[in-house]
Formats: C-alpha cells, structure tokens, sequence
C-alpha cells in the first residue's frame, strides 16, 4: 500500500515553493492568492470544489500560462516557464484530465513522442522505440498492452495508464496528476496507487488533484484545499478529517444529502423489461435481462469494459442491438434510432457530455431544448419566448447556475453543464432516464445536488437506470444495483445488502474464471 | 415593481449584451467592406451610380453560391462541385429554352424548373452518398464535380447555346433605381435563408449538428435527414445561380463555372463561417461575397496589374479569416 | 452496403485497368493529343480528324484530350503512353510550348514520326533539347492583326481600345496580344488597358464592366477569342453603349455568327479549326509514307470574318 513508503520529513527543503499567486483572465479573478510547497518524495492532495482554481494552477506550473504576481521558486531558483517544454526541462510532468494522445499513433509512439529514438537521416528507430515504450508500460504494471495497437483501441483506463508512461519518460522531478482516478476502475486506481508509491520512494514529489477524498486519505502526505482562487488550508493528512476539508472545499457544512439512506419500495409497475438484449461488442448470445420500475433507481455497476454503457447505449438505440427484446409498458418494441426511444418517453444521459452531451458552443437554452423542439416551436417555427421561458423553469427546478439563457454552455463549470445535460431530458417529461456515470468531473457541491434531484425524479415516479464507477454513488442512490462482467449480469445486490465487497465480488468472478470462454 | 419583474429585466439587459456581442461579430465583416469601400473611394468612378450597379451585377451569382455553400459548411461539409454543377444546371435549361415551338414565357419558365431540378438532383447525390457511406463530402463532390462537367459537356456535346428569348435577355439586365433585378432576387434569397437559419426549428438543428453530430443525433434528430437537405438546399441555389448566370450572359456552355465554388467558399469563410461547421450566419456570407466583389472591382479600377490583383485578393482572404480569429477572442472576453 | 462498396471498387478497378490496345499491323496508327475538348474549337477540330479517318481510310487514329487548358500533365502522359504502344506518327497540340518538348524529343528519338500543330513549341527549348521539329498551324499574331487592324480601320486613328487577353502564359495568347499590338502601333491606336478574363465569357463580362467604368470612353475592344467576345458584348450592352464601342475577337465560333449579323461583334478570325488537325495528320502521313521530312514553319489558312460573310 501507498503508506508503506516513508513519509517525506517535515525539515526537508522543498523542491517547489509557491507564493501570492495571482492570475486573472479578463475581468473574471482566476487566482487570488495561492501558496502551498512541495517536499521532495511527497504526495500531496490539491483538492477544491471546481472552479476553485486548480486547473489553472497546474496550466501555470506546466507553463500554459503565466502568472500575473506571486514567486515560484523551483530548487531554490525562481521558475517562469513561458512553454510546456520550459516545465519539462524542469523535470515537472502533468498528466492533463482531458487526454492529450495522439489516437491513430502506436501506444509506442505516444509513448515516446517528444524524444522519437531516430537512426540515420531521421528515420524512427523502431527497435528502440518498441524497446523504450515496453519498458515504460512495465514500469507501470501494463505488461498485457501490445506498444504497437494503435492509441484508438484502448479504453478509456488504459489511456490514462498510457498518459501516465508517457508523462514519465522524461526526468522527472515533480508529477502532477490531475484527476486520474476519474475514469478508473478501484483496482486500476490500486495499481496506480502502487506506482505512485513507486515515484515516491523515489524521491519524485506528486501533486495529486481529485475529487475522491478516500483517495485523498490512503497516499497523501499532505493537502491543501483551494477555494475561489485561494489556498484556505494545507495540513498534514494525518491531521485531518473528511469533514474538515468538504467544510473548507465548501465553505459551509455540507447538506448531509450524501449520506441519507431511503426507503422506497421497488414494487412499482415494470416501466422497461429486458430480455436477452445483445449489444454489438458483446462476445456472447445471453445477452441481459432485467426488468426496471416506476419509481425505482435501479444501479448498474461493473469494471470498465464491463458493457455498461453498451447497455445503456443499446437500450436507447444509439448502437442497435444484435438481438433479444425490449418491452415498454408491457409492450414489445423495437427502436430503430434514438429518435423513436425519445418519443417513448426515454432519456440518456450520456457517459461523455462534451462529447455527447452538450452542444458547448451553442447557448444553454439550445441545449435545453435540444430533444424537446417541438415544445418550443409551431409549424416549425421557433418559438424563443416561450424556450426562454422553459429553460429558466428548468432552471430553477434542478438550481443551476448561470448568468443568460443565451449565453454558451461551454461557460458554465462542469456541474452546471451536466445539470443542462439533464435539463435537455427533464425538457421532454421522460418516463425512464439512463444514466451514465452522472457524476463524472462534478464537484462535491454539485453532486450533492444533483444525487437529491435524481432522488426527487424517482419520488416522482420516472425509473432511473444509473450506471457509475464510484462505488459509494451507487450504494448511497440505488435501490438495487445489477454488477455487470463481460457484458452480462453477474450478480444482483439488494439494498440491504449493499457493500463494495459484495459488489466488487461480482464484478471480478469472471476475471477470477479466467480462461474458459 | 416586485421581484419577479426586476429578475426578468436583469435577464433582459443580458440578452441585449448578448445581442451586442452577436451584432460585433458580424460588424467586424461589416467594418472590413467599409474600410476597403473608403479605401477604394478615392478612385475616380468608384462611386459612381453605374459602378454601384456594376459590382451588384457582379456579386450576385457568388452570393446566391454562396448562401448554398453556408448551408452546406454550416454542418461541417464542403461542396466543391457547384461550379460544375451550374454549368450543367445551364446547359439543361439552355437546352429547355431553346426548344423549337415553345412560346417565349413558357420556355423560360420550364428551363427554370429544370435547372432547379437538376440542381436538386446533383445536390440529392451530394447529401446521400456522403450522409449514407459517411464519406467526406470533400471528396464526395470532387467526385460530382466531374460528373457534372462531363454530363454538361455530354449533352451539349461541348457547344454553347445561345439565343435565349429577348424578354429573358433584357430580364437579365433589368434594374431599378441603380439596383440590378437579379441582386434584389439573390437579397430575397438571403431573407429566406437567414430566415430559416434564425427562425426555424431546421436552423436550429443544422447548427447543432455542424457543433456536435453525436449529441444531435442522440437528441434524437436525423442527422441522416439534414445533412441530405444541406446539401439538396444548395443544389437549389446553384440551379437558380444558373438561371441568374443565363439572364446576365444570354448564354450556357459547358464550360462556365470553372472556379465558382472557391469563390463561394471564401465568401463564406471571409464572412464569418467556421470551415469545421456550426458557427456562422448568411448575414455575413452577405458581406463576405461583397468583400470579394468590391476587391475585384476596385483592384481593376486602381489600374493594378492582373497578377497583383490576385495576389492582393489571396491576402486579403487570409487577411479576413485573421481577422475573425481576433473578433472571436474579442467577443468572448 | 458491404455489397455495395464491393461494386463501387470493382467498378473503380475496371476503370483503371488500360484496356490493351491492339491495332490492325497493315494501317499506320496516328497518336493525335489535343487540348482541352471541353472546348467547342477543340472539339470540332477533333471532329474533323474523325472525319478525315472515316474518309482516308489508311490509317488508324488515336486520339487523347485534355481535362482542361492547363493541364500540361494528361499531354505528357499521353504521348509517353503513345511511345509505349509504338504508334507511327503523333500529332500533337501542345499545351505548353516547353513542358512539351522533352517527351516529345523521346518520342522523336523512339523513331516516331512528330509534327507539331495549333501551337508551336518553344525555339529556344527546342535548341537546348537538341530537337529539330517543324510546325503546321496558323500565324496567330497575324491573324490577331487582321482582327485588329479591321479596327483600327473602322475607328480610325487615335481611337481608344482595349485588350481581353487568354490565359497568361499560353503561347497563343501571348501571340494574339502580340498581333494586336501591331494593330494598335500600326493603326496609331490609343491603348488604355489590357487585361486577361482567361478565355472564359463571365470574367470577360466583369473585367470588361470593371474597365468601362475606370475608361468610360473606350471605343474598341479586342478580344483574345470569341467565348470572351460574348461576355464583352453583353457589358457593352448592359451600359446602353450598343453601337458606340466596337469589338473584334478569334475563333468565329457559332454563338458569335448572331452577334456578327447585328454588327454588334466587328470581325473575327477563322483559322479553320476543323481542317487543322487533318492536315497535320496528312503531313505526318506522307513523312511515314518515306516523304520528305518537313521543315520550319508550314503555315495554314487564317481568314478573317466580317458581318457580310455572315448570311
């Protein structure tokens, strides 16, 4: 376990030392004073609600962006990188949360693309390369990956892991990884724990951004907690409670929302009924079956890879399935595009909002009312007073947070985008809402928030199928929760039986059976 | 007041800022044509009333083009054959107008249909192979671009037809007060086309499509279905350019057209339009095809060289797109 | 749709694959290159080589045409693809009078017979290849003369014109400016502007309008050929100037013969394209056939055409 390295002592010189930082962009006061330092072989958590600054801190560690005041001394010398490449002959390598890979290249290639091993007139050395990338993803424990699949085949975890090589094959002296969990699975996440230990012993100091303070609480030294642009509190973790840093992320005590368990039976009418549904990509004929309730959050749980968002995407027609059947209502269909799944009275929060989600460009009231035009409009005419009117009840009702209904989603912060992915289904009085990874990048205020607007749809009646990697989410929300393993259902968990061990046993049987498909 | 009304006017003052914003953007096409209008003003006859009437007889095949092309870029697609294509638009309704014992009126009106029919057609074949083989559409109508010019010169077996109805030839060069007919038929066009960019659930869409396919399309629109009509709308618009392109030159051949397509997609793109899709308006696809009209006739003017002239417009299309870029990070601040 | 993408490429194949060629042992084969069919000029030049096939019937032709004016590339494919299936004579209207002379020096060294039509090749590129070639086409520079100075006659000295030139850098082009010129100097001409609309009517129309306004009192035009006339007359016509500015142009294609019979287009200049590349071939025959090897410049008709020739 992490813990196991020797913790960094408190008298060693830092390796980096902030102080005073200050950035605006515009009139908007991005930074408002930060200072914290960084004790070699140290991991330590920066963690802060989004929008409290953190991103923008790396962008001026990595040399993005320049400050606009404070010092930055790096080995007792002041440090002002103008580019990327400035920070990286410093020895300060980032692994980004959104990915900066190149998808048609080798994972070799990605690997080693900033120092290409070269032979004569400036032919790639393959060997080298091959050899060099080999070495990289041992380090890390990702012996099983081929260097020369191309970047595009991974999933989602496996191009973290792959960031990670990458960021590590220069010297480094300083790592900072923003976010990294977010798309991991728990025993990726403890593989990743294990090489960050690795780095520690090794004397690499690492700044560890996330929002999952249990994270924060098995491998940190040390945290500090940023809010609004400033640095509010660093402490020793070993001093520290969870509700001392969610008071201090917050800025006041947090609804107890997290936390509230519920009590809701699950036999209302079947609102959607499964039958051996086959995705596409799923490797064998059973398929899945379930059957899902008015009123009931019903939790999809499972590794990455799993086929949970093959599921949710098969349901709603976004990937036609191979075969089986879907009933609605009792009724038997057969949706041949998201268009005619819409019309029956289902909404999909995707997994991916910029990708999927969100028009970013496009004002929040478009967005809104992305799914519902024919609400807002006559004879195919749009009608802006009255979608105006619609996104600002919408509004309201799940609290978000913006200046105009004109203006582009892309301004809102991450939680307040999901909460418009949400609206855009909300907008057309759904039956059942699918959801994927509802959480994903949002703080810890704007998740409490939503968790309680999903809870107040499913009171309401609608049937909420969510999927989450985030373990806690799904136990803290769902009234049963179906554990997914190579497309199919592995186990079924009742509430009463709810616990990540019991969960993460289904999730891993197949694993376990290795060898016999 | 209660509280309601103040919130409403607070929301109301921010719309207008909004507004201001969108208005900017397009004022930065706006202030680029009036710089080069002053600019090219102190040339003797510029300004000139039968000049005026010039340059509007100029513009208006590229932005009738043009307003085709938005469509078509606005959802992250290029139509490089409609060049070609308003050839054979020409030479089929060349064809239609000169057919032996038809009264004047009612071979004019028919060869309008059929070049708006052939333009449809091209523009069907455009939007189907790219929307359902998910094919570029760059490469797409490269492809049509030959087919087209082949079929016009098939069927004219590469002869020009001339001899068009008088009525039709003098039609062509109708103007009122200064203004040539056949530019306030292409104002009309951008009317409708701004209309239904703005005003309609189909804008709407088409836009959301050329931001984000996927998310369209998972809203459950038919991304299959819009990406057609982009394509079949500027197929309409390059069968009246035809039409336009015979009332003004009182001939079709099948080898006109060469190079109209570069034109409308700079007019496009110097206006405003993102080439990647979803941003962009016909407003500033206006402005953009009057930018490269007066340049055309102001060089000419000037009494600059011929060579010079083409060298100062491709700076002044990489000029226009800088400059957007900077518009952009204005507006966004 | 798997299917479907099955044909598209089989088709594709198909296309590409150069079906063999094989020609009768006793006719002599004669590689004809043209330019640009798109063209009507071109075209009715080609028609009259079919003709003249159908009606010789010795020998067999091959004829290759170009996509457009400028496109040297297809030219030079088409006469290395000719040394390659061993024809005994090219006829050849070069696109480019020095991109050309290269293959065609393989050609000539191949030991096919080569005679050079339309256009002629460039002397000093033709040195330099060590190629010694004759040329069958007409004077375009005295043909543009005859054009201009029928202009120069119905104006009369000191008469303000201008010049619409074809693509910079074609050597026909440049001849007929070239011709024109001698007309403006000879006719003591007043030239006020000369511009290129590259052959094509809808430019000519703008850059004509364009000089009218900048020169309001232009009184003749010369146009480097007729597809440019039409644009020119059509701006004459939309500035109410019918009448007071005259034009002349090259090719007497058929859309002109309309405005020649209005007196709305002065002259224009036939150079018999039809008969031109039939004669070439005619040429090239008697040098297959063992006749003397031609020499220098074997100029053909050119005429110039006025309304009254119109009926």
């Amino acid at each position: 376990m992490a813990g196991a390295a020797a913790p960094a002592p408190a008298g060693a010189a830092p390796v980096i030392e902030l102080s005073g930082v200050k950035k605006r962009f515009g009139g908007v006061v991005a930074l408002n004073g930060v200072s914290f330092s960084l004790r070699p072989g140290e991991v330590h958590a920066l963690v802060g609600e989004n929008g409290a600054g953190k991103s923008t801190l790396i962008k001026i560690l990595c040399g993005i962006i320049q400050r606009d005041a404070g010092s930055i001394t790096l080995g007792g010398e002041t440090y002002d990188p103008h580019t990327p490449g400035d920070a990286k002959k410093a020895g300060i390598q980032v692994v980004h949360q959104e990915f900066n890979l190149l998808p048609y290249l080798s994972v070799a290639e990605n690997i080693c693309f900033e120092d290409m091993p070269r032979k004569a007139f400036g032919m790639v050395d393959y060997p080298t390369l091959y050899a060099k990338a080999r070495k990289a993803l041992d380090a890390i424990g990702l012996g099983d990956v081929d260097v020369r699949r191309p970047v595009e085949s991974l999933g989602v975890a496996h191009r973290q892991l792959v960031e990670i090589a990458r960021a590590l094959m220069g010297e480094s002296r300083i790592l900072i990884l923003d976010e990294p969990t977010a798309t991991l699975t728990a025993r990726e996440t403890e593989r990743l724990f294990q090489i960050i230990a690795a780095l520690k012993a090794k004397g690499v100091a690492v700044v560890f951004v996330s929002h999952h303070l249990n994270e924060v609480f098995s491998i940190c030294d040390r945290v500090t907690v940023l809010r609004n642009g400033e640095s509010v509190m660093t402490a020793d973790i070993a001093g520290t409670t969870t509700d001392q840093l969610v008071t201090n992320m917050v800025g006041r005590q947090l609804a107890a929302a997290m936390a509230t368990a519920r009590d809701l039976d699950t036999g209302g009418r079947t609102a959607l009924s499964l039958r051996n549904l086959r995705h596409p990509a799923s490797p064998h004929a059973e398929g899945v079956s379930f059957d899902l309730h008015y009123g009931e959050i019903l939790g999809i749980a499972g590794l990455v890879g799993s086929g949970r968002t093959e599921l949710l995407r098969s349901i709603f027609a976004a990937d036609l399935p191979l075969s089986g059947t879907i009933e609605r209502d009792g009724q038997p269909r057969r949706y041949r595009n998201p268009k005619q799944a819409i019309r029956d009275g289902i909404g999909f929060v995707t997994e991916d909002r910029k990708e999927e989600g969100l028009i970013l460009g496009m004002a929040i009231a478009a967005n809104v009312t992305l799914a519902s035009l024919r609400k807002v409009s006559r004879l195919g005419l749009l009608d802006k007073r009255e979608e105006t009117r619609l996104t600002r009840a919408l509004g309201d009702e799940i609290r978000l947070k913006y200046g105009d209904t004109a203006d582009a989603v892309s301004t809102l912060s991450g939680g307040n985008q999901q909460k418009v992915v949400l609206a855009k289904w909300l907008a057309n009085n759904p039956k059942i809402l699918l959801l994927d990874e509802p959480t994903r990048g949002v703080d810890v205020g704007a998740k409490a928030e939503i968790y309680a607007l999903l809870r107040g749809l499913s009171e309401k009646g609608l049937a909420l199928l969510i999927v989450s990697s985030e373990l806690p989410e799904l136990i803290t929300l769902s009234d049963r929760i179906l554990v997914m393993s190579k497309h199919r259902i592995a186990g079924e968990v009742a509430r009463a039986d709810f616990s990540e061990e019991r969960i993460l046993n289904f999730a891993y049987k197949d694993e376990r059976n290795h060898g016999h498909h | 007041m209660d509280t309601t009304d103040l919130t409403t006017a607070q929301a109301g003052s921010k719309t207008i800022a909004t507004t201001t914003k969108t208005v900017l953007r397009e004022a930065g096409i706006g202030i680029a044509l009036i710089a080069l209008i002053i600019v090219f003003s102190f040339t003797p006859h510029f300004l000139s009333s039968s000049n005026v009437t010039n340059i509007l007889t100029q513009v208006t095949i590229n932005l009738v083009l043009s307003i085709g092309m938005t469509f078509v870029i606005l959802i992250g697609g290029i139509d490089l054959s409609v060049g070609s294509v308003l050839s054979f638009c020409a030479v089929v309704a060349g064809t239609v107008m000169t057919l032996p014992g038809l009264d004047p009126a009612v071979a004019v009106f028919l060869a309008t249909i059929s070049a708006i029919v052939a333009g449809i057609g091209f523009g069907l074949l455009n939007g189907l192979i790219s929307a359902w083989w998910a094919i570029p559409s760059f490469i797409v109508t490269l492809g049509t671009l030959n087919i087209a010019r082949g079929a016009a010169l098939q069927v004219t077996n590469a002869s020009t037809i001339y001899s068009f109805p008088a009525a039709f030839n003098a039609f062509g060069s109708q103007t009122f007060y200064g203004i040539p007919l056949l530019f306030l038929i292409a104002l009309v066009l951008v009317a409708i086309g701004w209309f239904v960019l703005t005003k309609t659930v189909f804008g709407r869409v088409l836009y959301g499509i050329g931001n984000n396919e996927e998310a369209a399309r998972l809203a459950g629109h038919n991304v299959f279905f819009y990406k057609v009509a982009a394509f079949t709308i500027c197929g309409v618009l390059v069968g009246i350019g035809a039409i336009i392109y015979m009332a003004r030159l009182n001939i079709a051949s099948p080898i006109i057209g060469i190079g109209f397509e570069l034109n409308a997609i700079a007019a496009v793109i110097i206006g405003g339009t993102s080439l990647s899709g979803g941003r962009g308006s016909i407003v500033g696809t206006l402005l953009g095809a009057c930018i490269i009209g007066v340049l055309a006739n102001g060089l000419i003017l000037l009494g600059l060289s011929d060579f010079m002239r083409q060298m100062i417009t491709g700076f002044v299309i990489i000029l226009a797109v800088i400059l957007d870029k900077y518009r952009e990070r204005l507006t966004k601040a | 749709m798997k299917f479907a993408r099955l044909i598209a490429a089989s088709v594709l194949a198909g296309t590409l694959a150069m079906p063999a060629a094989s020609y009768a042992a006793d006719k002599p084969v004669v590689g004809l290159v043209m330019k640009s069919l798109a063209n009507e000029f071109f075209k009715n030049m080609l028609e009259g080589a079919k003709a003249h096939e159908a009606k010789r019937g010795d020998y067999t032709l091959k004829a290759v045409g170009m996509q457009s004016e400028t496109d040297v590339e297809t030219q030079i494919n088409a006469i290395e693809s000719f040394i390659t299936q061993k024809v005994d004579a090219i006829v050849v209207a070069p696109s480019d009078s020095r991109a050309l002379v290269p293959p065609i020096k393989r050609a000539v060294d191949a030991g096919i017979t080569v005679v050079n039509f339309d256009v002629a090749l460039d002397d000093k590129a033709k040195q330099e290849a060590g190629l010694k070639l004759a040329f069958v086409g007409p004077d375009n520079r005295e043909g543009a003369k005859m054009a201009g100075d029928a202009l120069a006659k119905k104006l009369g000295a000191g008469a303000k014109v201008v010049i619409i030139e074809g693509n910079p850098g074609a050597d026909n082009a440049a001849q007929r400016k070239l011709g024109f010129m001698d007309s403006v100097t000879a006719g003591k001409l007043d030239l006020l502007d000369s511009r290129t609309a590259h052959w094509e009517t809808e430019e000519a129309n703008t850059v004509f309008s364009n000089m009218l306004t900048a020169h309001p009192d232009i009184q003749g035009v010369m146009a480097a050929n007729d597809s440019m006339v039409l644009g020119v007359v059509k701006a004459i016509e939309a500035a109410g100037k019918t009448g007071k500015i005259e034009v002349v142009g090259f090719d007497n294609i058929p859309a002109v013969q309309p405005l020649l019979k209005e007196k709305k287009l002065l002259a224009t200049v036939d150079q018999f394209g039809q008969l031109m590349a039939a004669n070439a071939i005619d040429k090239a025959l008697g040098v297959v056939a063992g006749g003397k090897p031609l020499e220098g410049w074997v100029k053909t008709d050119i005429k110039l055409v006025t309304s009254d020739d119109v009926k």
